[in-house]
């Protein structure tokens, strides 16, 4: 579509078309249904009132450090009517690019990630060494010659809070070889947590290792179509009647632009409406692809078209 | 102007032109690792090479990324070495340097908080830096963790004992516009004399640009700093005077164009003329900087110039 793209309220009439339009509808869920532990007030309602109304809903989060499972208990315990596989987290992503992309199933990698990465690597039948604690001892010497297991066919980086400088070099020691893999959750330069607090993303881990190694890992996160793929291919979901919503311009907006959904921006999160004016008046195309269709205060907004 | 050599051009020069470098310039800059040594082991030659230089009268300094050692350290690795003199002056460390940058060029008022060796906190402490003291609060965590007021500057180096935390605590001291971002140098990797590598401060540093946003200010090679500390230190030196000797493209050869200063590439490290041929043959204009002027095999290549030089005298 041609022309300028310009991001309306969500509200009124709108929103009802909108929701009359889709089929299904994904939400982000860092800084869009909750933030840290803290609910959105009114995120619960608006989920499940979508549900009684007949909609699909599905979560797409780049966040590596629940299983599907945790995140559906976590869902659960806030009031939110979920089942496990609506759930597309990037530990879980990720193993399935694992074990379909790379053919790593029955096969070991180097994990940089957390426990979660670990169980969903195990659900696939992939094998990992790495996880937990790595202090460094010994000198300079020693590090560049750490024993390297042979069966090793991947590094996977996610978000990992024992990375060290220890398990930076093992990684880049496996990297050098050319022919082991090199796979990341996903890009996010912070992990957002509850009252505003941030603490660096899965992306700073993943540019100390790319830096390292001098090499680039392929994304399973978004805005790599990877799990929204499986989404869809797993629950036969069609594009054009498919809402994606989110709070980061870069990440979720830009997923929805590329496969071909709506997109609502959510501003409880990360992204401003100043941001959004920034990629509408830049004239480079690629920006234009992170602006939303719509933009409500929070998806609470969402309320008036399902009540009553 | 630099001096206009019909050899000049990343090219293999021997005796004669050699010698003819050797009587243009006074100031020779080396880098250490992988041009006067590998590890513990001098590179053959090296130590005749820089005491020849210096009995004919030419200035000698060392200018080196390297930032886990302290300066004294490196006076005695040189006299082990069999460097007939090296004196501390003649030492430019990215630490040092960084040091100096904090002292004279900023004038710090108020703490550093520190990613880093002991090396570069010594250079910090001798230079009156106030530096964050190292705690291992076994309580804090990523979620929770105590931050000092007065945090005026944030400063990487090469630091084996890099956590997760202190990744968290540098991002919240850098939120504040005010605070200044700054890395000894950005190595992605260092090499060992086994020929194997570590990870370097460039890699500690690219974390910590994604975490915060912005870019750091980087004191060490190729920026031009460590060459200002230089010339504040040896008063009336010129450029066109200078011939930087190093092993890597991306930090010597760039640093000695960034400084226009003439550049000499040695095969004995990191980088091969391989490397250096592809930057020349590259569309990318700015790849062609870090093109070496010339080319040894190894600066042991400048003993015969100077038996030659000898042998006229006598």
């Amino acid at each position: 579509m041609s022309g300028s793209k310009s991001c309306a309220r969500l509200q009124g009439v709108l929103l009802q078309q909108l929701l009359d339009s889709v089929d299904s509808i994904l939400f982000d869920c860092d800084g869009v249904i909750w933030r840290g532990d803290q609910v959105i007030p009114g995120a619960p309602q608006v989920i499940n009132l979508l549900k009684q109304h007949g909609k699909r809903v599905f979560f797409l989060t780049n966040n590596s450090t629940k299983t599907r499972r945790m995140y559906a208990d976590k869902m659960s315990t806030l009031g939110f009517d979920v089942t496990e596989q609506e759930v597309f987290g990037t530990a879980y992503g990720c193993a399935v690019f694992l074990q379909t992309a790379c053919g790593l199933q029955g096969q070991k990698v180097f994990l940089m990630g957390s426990q979660a990465m670990r169980q969903e690597l195990e659900t696939v039948g992939i094998q990992q060494t790495g996880v937990g604690p790595d202090h460094v001892s010994g000198g300079p010497g020693d590090w560049a010659n750490v024993p390297l297991d042979p069966e090793v066919k991947a590094v996977v980086v996610g978000f990992d809070q024992d990375f060290s400088y220890m398990k930076l070099n093992r990684a880049l020691q496996y990297l050098i070889q050319k022919d082991c893999l090199f796979v990341g959750t996903n890009r996010d330069t912070r992990l957002p947590l509850e009252g505003g607090r941030a603490v660096p993303g899965t992306g700073c881990l993943l540019q100390a290792v790319e830096t390292a190694a001098q090499r680039q890992a392929q994304t399973v996160g978004k805005p790599s179509p990877f799990m929204f793929d499986c989404l869809a291919s797993q629950f036969g979901v069609e594009r054009e009647r498919c809402l994606m919503v989110g709070d980061r311009l870069d990440t979720d907006i830009l997923l929805g632009s590329n496969c071909g959904l709506k997109t609502l921006l959510t501003l409880t999160g990360v992204s401003t409406l100043e941001d959004v004016a920034g990629h509408e008046e830049s004239g480079c195309a690629e920006r234009r692809r992170m602006v939303p269709d719509f933009y409500v205060e929070s998806i609470a907004d969402l309320l008036p078209a399902l009540q009553g | 102007m630099a001096g206009a050599f019909s050899f000049k051009g990343c090219q293999k020069i021997r005796g004669p032109q050699i010698r003819s470098l050797l009587e243009a310039k006074d100031f020779f800059l080396f880098d250490c690792d992988g041009v006067i040594w590998h590890g513990e082991n001098a590179i053959t030659g090296a130590a005749k090479v820089v005491n020849a230089l210096v009995r004919h009268g030419k200035n000698v300094v060392f200018v080196t990324n390297n930032s886990t050692r302290p300066r004294e350290n490196y006076v005695h690795k040189f006299s082990r070495l069999g460097f007939a003199d090296v004196m501390l002056e003649q030492i430019f460390s990215s630490s040092y340097c960084s040091a100096l940058y904090l002292r004279d060029v900023v004038k710090i008022c108020g703490q550093v908080f520190v990613i880093g060796c002991e090396g570069l906190r010594r250079e910090l402490q001798e230079a009156g830096i106030p530096c964050l003291e190292e705690t291992d609060d076994p309580d804090a965590t990523i979620y929770d963790c105590a931050l000092a007021a007065d945090v005026k500057a944030v400063l990487v180096g090469h630091d084996d004992k890099l956590t997760f935390l202190k990744l968290a605590k540098a991002s919240c001291y850098l939120k504040d516009p005010d605070c200044l971002f700054l890395a000894t140098d950005n190595d992605p990797w260092h090499p060992l004399s086994s020929g194997r590598i570590l990870p370097g401060c460039g890699s500690l540093m690219a974390a910590l640009e994604v975490a915060s946003g912005r870019k750091a200010t980087v004191i060490g090679k190729p920026s031009r700093f460590m060459f200002e500390c230089i010339s504040s230190q040896f008063k009336g030196l010129e450029p066109a005077q200078c011939l930087m000797v190093g092993d890597r493209l991306e930090t010597d050869m760039l640093f000695g164009f960034n400084c226009g200063l003439d550049t000499m590439l040695t095969l004995t490290g990191v980088s091969q003329m391989e490397d250096a041929q592809e930057y020349r043959n590259s569309d990318l204009s700015t790849n062609h900087s870090l093109v070496p002027d010339y080319v040894v095999d190894t600066i042991a290549d400048f003993l015969p110039a100077f038996e030659e030089l000898e042998e006229e005298s006598n």
